[in-house]
């Protein structure tokens, strides 16, 4: 049986941080933000804004997009490592606010990966005849958990908030793009390298840290570490998927990668040889920021919107998370 | 055995770019400009193809290539393992 994503949408918060909005409190130099990141601006939700409520109005134009009502989705997946609450996920809440049925919900952790993780599981679904249409809402506020002072500079300037929505069914449609292959694999050595320590059972909660470790509870990121793998491991990735569908960097179209900093993206860009301008990697980076799990589901989302796609495209979609984690999708059109 | 030549015009022109001299055998590479974790991963791949080595995702990590002795040094255990 094969698999399609029928619908996406996507949703950005109003409110435009700059580069030079956090010159003072970083206390770093606005194109030097750009150069070493390929970012100008991001978006940042209010205070009175939830996860979960960026995901509604995702997945509101994502059902429009597909034609159906939310009645018509019977399994909910949610990518998010910025949820409402510890517990439960934030699945239900999408559940409640879109009024969907009383349906299967879960949240999925794999932080930046979580799209890809998204796609494999609710193509699984499908497949299994387990759901007829899958709901996948990928989304954050990150805004919210930054340390904005000098010592995180280089973290905390990378980070927005947003939200994308897809529609995974087995019904082709005109704009339906075939899910044909997801490619995932973990090392768990480098778990300290990228993520959140606490809450947890390893670091501790908030009831029983000290001052001290209050930077458990912050996003921390060994970006050597994470550079030089995730440039290795992602063309690895990449080329593991293509060979094992019979196909070469040379038959892509398009590539729609986990928007993280755009010198990485360089570097996957060259280790594939995608420098011939065959191939074109889509990039939302500059303006929305690295919304880490919401990032690829709004980059496709921009694509598709865009009309580009011809019939027979082949689309790439490689992405690297904490974990570490990594992998890539293999769409048609 | 000495490095060979691709890999050397390799981190002599990425000093230049960055406006450092050519790197003597025990210079920090990294600290003087000549290679930076992007470059390190294009670096890999030409010691790859020029020494007949495949360096595994592990072994990629400053330490194993702070200055050209230590390149040296790994490239030939790399050797003495295949």
């Amino acid at each position: 049986m094969k698999t399609f994503i029928t619908g996406s949408g996507a949703f950005l918060p109003d409110h435009v941080v700059d580069n030079e909005d956090l010159v003072d409190r970083l206390g770093i130099d606005a194109e030097r933000i750009f150069k070493s990141s390929g970012i100008r601006s991001r978006r940042w939700a209010g205070r009175e804004t939830t996860t979960s409520s960026l995901a509604n109005r995702a997945l509101g134009r994502a059902l429009a997009d597909a034609g159906i009502t939310s009645a018509a989705v019977d399994y909910l997946l949610f990518g998010t490592m910025t949820p409402d609450r510890f517990i439960p996920g934030s699945a239900p809440a999408v559940q409640k606010a879109m009024a969907l049925r009383e349906i299967p919900c879960l949240d999925i952790r794999a932080a930046c990966c979580n799209a890809l993780y998204a796609l494999q599981v609710a193509s699984a679904l499908v497949t299994a005849g387990a759901a007829g249409r899958v709901a996948i809402c990928l989304a954050e506020i990150q805004s919210r958990f930054l340390d904005l002072t000098p010592e995180s500079a280089t973290l905390s300037m990378l980070f927005g908030d947003g939200a994308a929505a897809l529609i995974v069914s087995a019904e082709a449609g005109p704009k339906a793009l075939e899910i044909v292959d997801v490619l995932l694999a973990t090392d768990g050595s480098y778990v300290d390298d990228l993520g959140i320590r606490s809450p947890g059972t390893e670091f501790g909660s908030s009831r029983s840290h000290d001052v001290e470790n209050r930077t458990d509870f912050a996003p921390r990121m060994n970006g050597q570490s994470v550079i030089l793998q995730a440039s290795r491991r992602m063309v690895a990735g990449c080329r593991a998927l293509l060979e094992r569908n019979q196909l070469s960097a040379e038959n892509v179209r398009w590539i729609v990668p986990h928007q993280a900093n755009a010198n990485l993206l360089a570097q996957v860009a060259r280790g594939l040889g995608l420098t011939n301008g065959a191939a074109e990697m889509i990039n939302v980076l500059e303006e929305y920021g690295n919304t880490s799990s919401a990032s690829m589901g709004i980059a496709l989302d921009t694509l598709r919107r865009s009309s580009k796609i011809r019939a027979g495209d082949y689309l790439l979609l490689p992405a690297f998370a904490a974990g570490f984690t990594w992998g890539a999708a293999l769409l048609r059109s | 055995m000495p490095l060979p030549k691709a890999a050397i015009d390799f981190v002599n022109e990425n000093a230049e770019s960055n406006g450092a001299n050519d790197p003597g055998r025990v210079d920090d590479l990294f600290k003087m400009g000549a290679l930076d974790s992007f470059a390190l991963v294009d670096f890999v791949t030409v010691l790859e193809e020029h020494c007949g080595i495949q360096v595994p995702d592990a072994d990629v990590n400053p330490a194993n290539f702070r200055t050209l002795e230590v390149i040296e040094r790994y490239v030939a255990s790399r050797r003495a393992e295949q």
